[in-house]
């Protein structure tokens, strides 16, 4: 089945019953198991870009969710708790397994514009509209772009912009502060403009 | 340099592209104040390089949220429940 990423207001949730999870209920771990499922994995596998390992990572998620069930303080959501699990994991097999290069974050730091005495150094130049709506690939430009950024930014982009959680959550998801969610989601967006740029903009005559 | 900033004011292009486009998460997200966005549009509208620059910043979200959609296996739930059953000892 294909899911489409949905704002988790939309889907109908049913909280958790932390109580039944908590005693090792089976049965509670099944229901969660269930409910939550699709969008862990959803993020997971943006993560880690591997449908083998990210649902192995989804077994792993849920066993140590129940093995550390008794640390889990209420402050959070139960969910978010959980996902933080995943998202650590899934980080964790990125980092080990990372094929190709990627971006560290002097290239993020290159890709921002420079300003000189607060006006762009290099001026922005349009994009062609039809460049934009004509190219059949863009989805995989951007695809292997977001691929390319350093994982912290690669996770935050996933979350905040792709499966839209909140800032809060997604900072209690990575354990960093809301300010920090902020700013390396907007660098990653003006990363990944950076990278789109040459793919988009009017192609020039070539004076024949 | 001062004169330069007066005129840009009164042209409604203060405040500055550099100061502008690190507003860009805060006005995309609406939770910029008001007088702020209103400078921002105005300054949006006028200038050269961060009228494109924000069209393109936009553009880079949208592509962002079409995203490609991951497909659930379908039995991922049962691949999890079957690996809990083995190693999480149920107490009921
Ligand atoms: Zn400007």
């Amino acid at each position: 089945m294909i899911e489409k990423a949905k704002s988790p207001i939309e889907e109908s949730i049913v909280e958790p019953d932390l109580d039944a999870l908590l005693a090792g209920d089976e049965k509670a771990f099944e229901l969660l198991v269930n409910q939550e499922s699709p969008r862990l994995f959803r993020i997971v596998f943006r993560i880690v870009g591997d449908e083998e390992e990210a649902k192995n990572i989804l077994q792993e998620t849920f066993l140590q969710a129940f093995q550390r069930i008794q640390t889990f303080r209420r402050e959070s959501k139960f969910t978010t708790w959980l996902y933080a699990i995943g998202i650590n994991l899934a980080r964790g097999s990125l980092r080990k397994s990372k094929r190709m290069t990627s971006l560290d974050d002097s290239d993020v730091e290159r890709l921002q514009p420079s300003f000189s005495k607060g006006m762009f150094v290099e001026s922005p130049e349009s994009w062609d509209p039809l460049r934009l709506a004509e190219q059949s690939d863009r989805h995989e430009l951007l695809h292997r772009a977001i691929d390319n950024l350093p994982e912290d930014y690669k996770a935050i982009v996933i979350l905040r912009d792709i499966e839209e959680h909140s800032t809060e959550e997604v900072a209690k998801m990575l354990d960093i502060s809301g300010g920090a969610v902020r700013v390396r989601l907007h660098r990653a967006r003006v990363a990944l403009r950076a990278m789109l740029n040459p793919h988009f903009q009017y192609q020039r005559q070539t004076a024949e | 340099m001062k004169a330069v900033i007066i005129v840009k004011t009164l042209l409604g292009m203060a405040p500055n592209c550099k100061k502008v486009t690190s507003f860009l998460a805060e006005y995309v997200e609406g939770t910029l104040p008001e007088k702020v966005a209103k400078q921002f549009e105005q300054h949006i509208g006028m200038c050269k390089c961060c009228g494109p620059y924000f069209d393109q910043y936009r553009a880079t979200i949208n592509l962002i949220k079409e995203g490609q959609e991951v497909k659930i296996p379908d039995e991922l739930v049962e691949h999890t429940m079957t690996f809990l059953r083995n190693n999480a000892n149920f107490s009921r």
